[in-house]
């Protein structure tokens, strides 16, 4: 039986919490890294542990548990919601850009969008090269074109955060192609997730976090199930020649 | 069999990708037309760079939900040789006169152009579709082998993809390109690509970071992809698909 690890996947609605129910449907092992234990009944069969990923110490003791890994997808990310103290809050109100963000937001959204990543490739590697896997990693539209300021519920450190991944995707890529290990991301535009309507109930219903919606030219949000079903496929056969890849998954609102 | 009761053109499909992502969506369950200037088996024979061929092909293939562009190469076949050599040494500017840079430009470009415009409207009429074009890693990171008019056509796909993908969003239809790196097809293999000596061509694959050349199936794969639900919400992208020896754009 092959071993996946998913972060971020407790939250209903979440693209992560798909994902983990897919890998798992296609007859995985599913192990999920989340602080949000209300989530984990949601994930029947799948092993939960609570665990901060942003923490590089928690993520090294949960890594350590797991004996063979085929596949790893790096959910975990965001604006807000993202530390222990903030998990239950909500959508924080106004924009926090580069120039008017706290250092400390600065060091949290770049821990949770980016730190958690390398955190857990790193710890997943000598695993995944033991017999070759994928990896998954999720960035954001926000990585190619910013946000634009002003945007409710999202960041200027989280579009950097999540270029980052880019880079690490890319880097990783190389450095694990040889152990047949693939490293691949992909950036989704708006999704209509539950924290797309945790930010649409206390803003405008006709604006996600990366601008108005009737910019999409496919005319619609994107639904969790595609973008689950497009980080599955990146785990897949099918993709067995990409490495390094970031599929940009948005409707066509911006074409890298 | 996720793709049953879909149907699906398949251009260049006489052989290497094309023969390839026929199969894979037929053994989806699609209904696959599939169509080459080269007559093989029981393919549907059409010159793409001729408006009156693609309408006569549009009369036997109605609407398809999937249009798969894979007609092309960096040397132009015609009516008269369907198969023509692939050219075993790099071409460089002096070799390319205009004829070629015209036929070039038109197997690979005008051909996906007049495809689309035929079977577009089709499409927007039903408010679905999914359109896969296909690039090179040619035009991503330029070419010391298939010369200019190949990498500039297959630039000219990237964009013409782009575009699409932006008029055909409101339709429901999604349009996204391909770039395939080193596909190991049999015209490829039979040209001798990387294979000037035994040593160049392990150096080659060395520095490929998935170490080997891709296979036709590599590239099925993600055209299967692109036509199941993972694709349903990915729109103007260039995928490439060459093991890491380049990242995009």
């Amino acid at each position: 039986m092959k071993t996946a690890v998913v972060t971020g996947a407790a939250k209903p609605e979440s693209i992560g919490h798909e994902v983990a129910l897919r890998l798992q449907k296609e007859g995985m092992q599913v192990v999920v890294l989340d602080l949000y234990e209300e989530g984990f009944p949601s994930l029947p069969g799948c092993r939960c542990v609570k665990c901060d990923v942003s923490d590089p110490a928690a993520v090294d003791r949960a890594f350590a548990s797991l004996k063979d890994l085929h596949v790893l997808v790096n959910c975990v990310g965001g604006s807000w919601e993202i530390t222990k103290d903030d998990l239950r809050a909500g959508p924080r109100r106004g924009f926090r850009g580069l120039t008017n963000c706290s250092l400390e937001d600065w060091n949290t959204i770049r821990a949770a969008n980016l730190d958690s990543v390398f955190y857990c490739c790193r710890a997943a590697a000598p695993l995944l090269g033991k017999q070759g896997g994928a990896v998954v990693n999720v960035s954001s539209v926000a990585a190619r074109k910013g946000i634009p300021p002003g945007a409710e519920g999202s960041s200027g450190p989280y579009a950097v955060a999540k270029a980052g991944v880019m880079g690490l995707t890319r880097q990783l890529a190389l450095e694990l192609g040889s152990s047949g290990v693939r490293v691949n991301c992909v950036a989704p535009g708006v999704i209509a997730s539950g924290r797309l309507k945790k930010v649409q109930a206390v803003t405008a219903k006709g604006a996600g976090p990366e601008g108005p919606l009737k910019q999409i030219p496919m005319g619609r949000v994107g639904t969790v199930a595609e973008t689950a079903a497009l980080i599955v496929a990146l785990c897949s056969d099918d993709t067995s020649y990409l490495t390094g890849v970031t599929i940009d998954v948005n409707g066509a609102s911006y074409a890298a | 069999m996720q793709l049953e009761g879909k149907k699906a053109l398949v251009t260049g499909a006489a052989s290497g990708i094309g023969a390839a992502v026929r199969k894979r969506l037929q053994a989806e369950g699609a209904q696959v037309f599939a169509t080459d200037i080269h007559q093989t088996g029981d393919l549907i024979v059409a010159d793409l760079t001729d408006a009156d061929h693609i309408e006569k092909l549009a009369a036997e293939v109605g609407t398809p939900d999937f249009v798969i562009n894979v007609a092309g190469g960096p040397v132009a076949p015609s009516r008269k040789n369907t198969l023509p050599e692939m050219p075993s040494q790099s071409l460089v500017l002096e070799d390319i006169d205009e004829l070629q840079w015209a036929a070039v430009i038109a197997a690979n470009l005008t051909s996906a152009f007049l495809v689309c415009k035929q079977f577009a409207p089709r499409m927007k009429a039903r408010k679905s579709g999914r359109i896969v074009n296909f690039a090179s890693i040619a035009a991503r990171r330029g070419s010391d082998r298939v010369g200019v008019h190949y990498a500039a056509a297959k630039g000219g796909i990237i964009a013409l993809t782009k575009t699409l993908a932006l008029e055909l969003g409101p339709f429901g239809i999604t349009v996204n390109a391909i770039a395939p790196g080193f596909i190991a097809t049999p015209r490829i293999e039979q040209a001798g690509w990387g294979r000037s000596s035994p040593e160049a061509h392990r150096a080659f694959l060395e520095a490929i970071p998935l170490r080997r050349a891709g296979k036709p199936d590599d590239i099925a794969g993600v055209v299967a992809m692109l036509c199941s639900e993972a694709g349903g919400y990915v729109s103007g992208a260039t995928i490439d698909v060459n093991g890491g020896l380049y990242f995009g754009p």
